[in-house]
């Protein structure tokens, strides 16, 4: 049996915009589409959106349902997220914005504190049902 | 088909307990996707701060109650994220890790972290449903 692996591009991605990491922002396989870690940038130019936890996590998840609704799935089908924070101090105000962005019932989650790369506060990655 | 698995026991709902926006488990494409789970009382929530193996111990109690409240089970466990307050302490988790998965492991990765409330251990795991 093979199942279909397939590429999904960003909805967004200025023309010529190449890619920040050796990496698709979206894979389709079997039942599920499995996202890469998202950090906050800007949808249209690509480029990081440097802010506050909060104001991050609003920028990673407007992205992330974009991204999703583009590709025929939305956040009401994502099942798991993992969310990784620079501090687990920042926890409480990542998840005042999350719980706005995620209808009822959301998905199961885990959050932990994480040393990430170049300055990012949050990165978001999710599997969501194609 | 995307289904919620409940806490079976009260002290197991986080979002109730610390005001996570999280569901216990989902049910999806023949899969069990956990939250990440943690040193909880599964009767009163309270968090069970203590060695890295009294939490492990603690937190493989509470992942058998939900995998088999979700008619799954330790045995049907696909893959695992260990996450570690401190790596020096790999030996220590593995040493409890292997009472609870004694035949065909899982496919696992472990790695330090920050975990929530200064635990020293966090299960994140996926299943067969």
């Amino acid at each position: 049996m093979t199942a279909k692996r397939e590429i999904l591009s960003p909805p967004a991605a200025a023309p010529g915009t190449a890619p920040a990491a050796p990496a698709s922002m979206a894979v389709r396989g079997g039942a599920f589409i499995f996202v890469s870690g998202l950090v906050a940038i800007d949808p249209q130019t690509g480029e990081r959106r440097p802010g506050t936890t909060a104001s991050e996590t609003r920028q990673i998840l407007t992205n992330l349902r974009q991204l999703l609704e583009a590709a025929g799935s939305s956040l009401d089908r994502v099942v798991k997220v993992n969310v990784l924070l620079h501090s687990m101090l920042e926890a409480p105000n990542m998840n005042e914005i999350y719980a706005r962005f995620f209808p009822e019932p959301p998905p199961a989650r885990t959050v932990c504190g994480a040393r990430l790369p170049d300055g990012v506060k949050v990165i978001i990655e999710c599997t969501a049902l194609a | 088909m995307r289904d919620v698995i409940a806490a079976p026991l009260a002290g197991l709902d986080l979002r109730q307990h610390y005001g996570h926006h999280q569901s216990p488990a989902i049910r999806a494409g023949g899969l069990i996707f956990c939250s990440g789970m943690l040193p909880i009382d599964p009767r009163t929530g309270e968090r069970c701060h203590g060695t890295l193996t009294s939490e492990a111990h603690v937190i493989f109690g509470n992942l058998k109650l939900l995998l088999d409240s979700a008619g799954s089970s330790l045995d049907r466990l696909v893959q695992v994220h260990a996450l570690i307050y401190d790596s020096i302490e790999y030996d220590v988790l593995n040493r409890v890790y292997r009472q609870y998965v004694a035949n065909g492991p899982p496919a696992r990765t472990v790695w330090a972290a920050q975990i929530e409330a200064g635990f020293k251990v966090e299960l994140d795991v996926i299943a067969a449903a």
